[in-house]
């Protein structure tokens, strides 16, 4: 036991030696991670605001101008450009200059006064759904309170009891102010892991092949099975060490709260760092190449990264496809991450993910290794 | 002139040789953009599908039941009838369900009487995206679950009408993007492990003590990867338009025209940083940093760039993938041509220039 944890011990001083050496790399493993956090953090940011907008008020009356300056109060429409031809208008949406056109008509003032319908039309550029489905929503909503208030007070001129009205009054539990960040940040964590781990590792151990060192290492007396592990560690603690810095970025830069108990985050961390190390390994037995290891590990990183929640909601998902995400273990760290974070969740609403993730860090690891010995084990022997 | 040209095709061809010797990364360069293009045409939604709802009607009334009928039938919501909210927080620990909806007692005897009528929405808010797309529609929910006064008409009513991209499909909007991203991806990372890779193996040198010229060797390396470059971006396309009918509705030689401005640019930024880096490791890494995260984050692909920070709005200015994006969804989704689409085309030929000839001088130095 003695021996085996001295050629551990041996290797792991060889890889921090050699990963120390290269400061370019180490600044890749901890700068890096920090700065995509800031960017992403600041950037993807889904909430649609300032969407560009064409006014054309065909009216121009001191109504139609009222409505227009209340619809665009709430800043998710911005008035880049009033004209006065809805040609001109249209020309400006095919162009991109602007993604929505609100068209109020020449009668307008006159059909409200006169009680008679008014139609205002909204011309929106589709080629992104969602900022048009949003930008639609906001238009319907302004217009149907306004319709709201106007029946209500038709009708109680005319002297009839006025009807009742709904209102909806939101209670907003974790996240009262609707913040993106809190909520991205663990996301952004799960994926940089994958690249600090995943795919360093993989070309590291795909460089080794390509120089020819991993064969002269593996005919000295030393297990494979050490020197895997002594190549992971290293690795490891880069990996847990990335995760304090992202979350104490994020706790500082974007009001990340810490809710929950820390022990169960740093449970979940080392089993999820077991998955994403030993995806690593296995993909590093399957190429040749660096080249071949990085594609490799991109193909694993995209597809994780975009059937884990993280980018886009798993329930949006058609089916079949929910049900790949059930094998993916960021699915199951970010949750987890997500969970203590911001709700507070404990061990025993997060087991279901934990053990997941356990189980799928055992499988892969025993898997990969597998390989590794048996493809270096016949060079070794 | 001829003997320069002569040269260049003979280092293209070196490298095609590279590329079909090592058939795993020609797969891996034509299978990922495939693969990932159905993955994201299918995963990426922001639509907001049969959100799991607690219903707590207090009330029970008949009017009750028509309010929680409207939130059912929208394909938005599916309703769970409760008694109260036991154990919610739970549930929202577990992601079991995303709110509450909670009518109060007297709720129809109140709309009656004309009343407003406050109905309580707990939300799930974690994930603020869904969380507002929930309130936009609940909110809608209500005002059109409010009663009208009979036989009045409405007063005022929007007329919304969608262009381009009518029937508003995700995919559409996420094909032209993936395009850019795809390329971008391609076209650093590739060049950049491959001319690394021959730094580290020392054969870079050997070329330099060749008779062929600096810039020829830029060439010859940078064109099959042009190569493969635009065979990726007719697959994307082909499967783009037959798998999520996204239309070409423009013209298919401006597309490549855009196409091959942009993986210009690109491929010189792989060039750059496996000069700077040397080593393929560190290009690998760099090139994410330089490329896939601003082609993915800044250039308007699925993050819109409107509400971004000024910093990052400004920072977008220089990131090709940018120009690229909205060029290509002005030609496919519009038909636009090339009298709306220049000032992009003028941005990547821009960036292009720059881009190779800093590699280039950069190339000369080093060596020297």
């Amino acid at each position: 036991m003695s021996r085996a944890s001295a050629q551990l011990a041996a290797v792991v001083r060889k890889e921090v030696c050699q990963t120390l050496r290269d400061r370019r790399v180490l600044f890749l493993l901890v700068v890096a991670p920090l700065l995509q956090t800031v960017v992403f953090g600041y950037a993807v940011d889904f909430d649609i605001r300032r969407v560009p907008t064409v006014v054309v008020d065909l009216d121009r009356t001191s109504l139609s101008r009222q409505h227009v300056r209340a619809l665009l109060a709430d800043a998710t429409l911005s008035r880049t450009a009033a004209t006065t031809s809805i040609a001109e208008g249209e020309r400006l949406l095919e162009s991109g200059d602007a993604a929505a056109v609100l068209v109020m008509p020449s009668s307008f003032e006159a059909d409200v006064l006169a009680q008679r319908a008014a139609t205002v039309q909204v011309l929106l550029d589709g080629s992104d759904p969602t900022r048009a489905n949003v930008t639609a929503g906001v238009a319907a909503r302004y217009f149907g309170e306004v319709s709201q208030q106007l029946g209500r007070e038709r009708v109680e001129r005319a002297g009839l009891p006025p009807p009742g009205s709904i209102e909806l009054a939101p209670r907003l539990r974790y996240n009262p102010r609707l913040l993106s960040p809190p909520y991205m940040v663990p996301g952004i964590l799960a994926m940089l892991l994958i690249v600090v781990t995943t795919i360093v590792t993989a070309m590291g151990l795909s460089r080794e092949r390509e120089q020819g060192t991993l064969e002269q290492v593996l005919v000295t007396p030393i297990r494979p099975l050490w020197l895997l592990a002594g190549k992971m560690v290293p690795f490891f603690c880069i990996g847990l060490f990335d995760v304090l810095l992202v979350l104490t970025a994020g706790a500082w830069l974007f009001e990340v709260p810490l809710r929950g108990n820390p022990l169960v985050l740093a449970l979940a961390t080392v089993l999820y760092l077991l998955s994403t190390l030993g995806v690593g390994l296995l993909i590093s037995t399957l190429s040749r190449t660096q080249q071949q290891s990085y594609l490799g590990g991109f193909l694993f990183a995209l597809p994780a990264v975009l059937l884990s929640g993280v980018v886009t909601p798993i329930r949006s998902m058609p089916r079949w496809l929910q049900v790949l995400t059930l094998v993916n273990p960021l699915r199951y760290f970010a949750e987890t991450t997500r969970g203590v974070l911001l709700k507070g969740a404990s061990f025993g609403d997060l087991w279901p993910q934990l053990a997941a993730l356990a189980l799928f860090g055992a499988t892969i690891l025993a898997l990969a290794t597998l390989r590794f010995q048996r493809e270096s084990g016949g060079k070794a022997a | 002139m001829i003997a320069a040209l002569a040269r260049t095709v003979a280092i293209a061809g070196k490298e095609v040789l590279h590329v079909r010797r090592d058939p795993r990364t020609l797969y891996l360069a034509l299978i990922m953009p495939v693969v990932l293009l159905l993955l994201f045409g299918y995963a990426v939604s922001f639509d907001l599908d049969h959100a799991p709802l607690r219903l707590i009607d207090q009330d029970g009334s008949e009017s009750s039941r028509l309010l929680a009928r409207a939130f059912s039938r929208s394909t938005e919501f599916d309703l769970f009838p409760a008694r109260d909210d036991e154990g919610l927080e739970r549930e929202f620990r577990r992601n079991r369900t995303l709110g509450a909806l909670i009518v109060p007692r007297d709720y129809g005897r109140d709309l009656c009487r004309g009343r407003r009528v406050r109905v309580e929405l707990v939300l799930d808010a974690a994930d603020a995206a869904t969380a507002n797309q929930i309130l936009a529609k609940a909110e809608a929910i209500a005002l059109s679950a409010s009663p009208r006064p009979e036989g009045a008409i409405t007063p005022v009513e929007v007329r919304v009408r969608t262009r381009y991209n009518p029937e508003e499909r995700s995919a559409v909007f996420v094909v032209p993007g993936l395009a850019a991203y795809l390329l971008a991806i391609s076209a650093v990372l590739l060049t950049a492990l491959a001319i690394a890779g021959e730094w580290e193996r020392g054969s870079m040198e050997q070329l330099f003590a060749s008779s062929v010229g600096r810039l020829e060797i830029i060439l010859g390396k940078l064109l099959p990867y042009l190569a493969l470059g635009m065979l990726q971006l007719l697959l994307v396309l082909a499967v783009g338009a037959t798998v999520f009918e996204v239309p070409i509705r423009g013209s298919l030689l401006l597309i490549f025209c855009a196409g091959a401005l942009f993986l210009a640019g690109m491929l010189g930024q792989g060039l750059l940083i496996s000069v700077l880096a040397r080593n393929q490791l560190v290009a690998t890494q760099a090139g994410t940093l330089s490329s896939m995260l601003p082609s993915l984050l800044l250039s308007g692909m699925v993050v819109p760039l409107d509400n971004m920070p000024r910093v990052l709005q400004w920072l977008s200015n220089v990131v090709p993938a940018r120009y690229f994006v909205h060029a290509l969804r002005a030609v496919l989704l519009k038909g636009a041509g090339p009298s709306l689409v220049w000032p992009d085309l003028a941005a990547m030929a821009a960036f292009a220039v720059v881009i190779v000839t800093l590699a280039t001088l950069r190339f000369r130095r080093t060596v020297a």
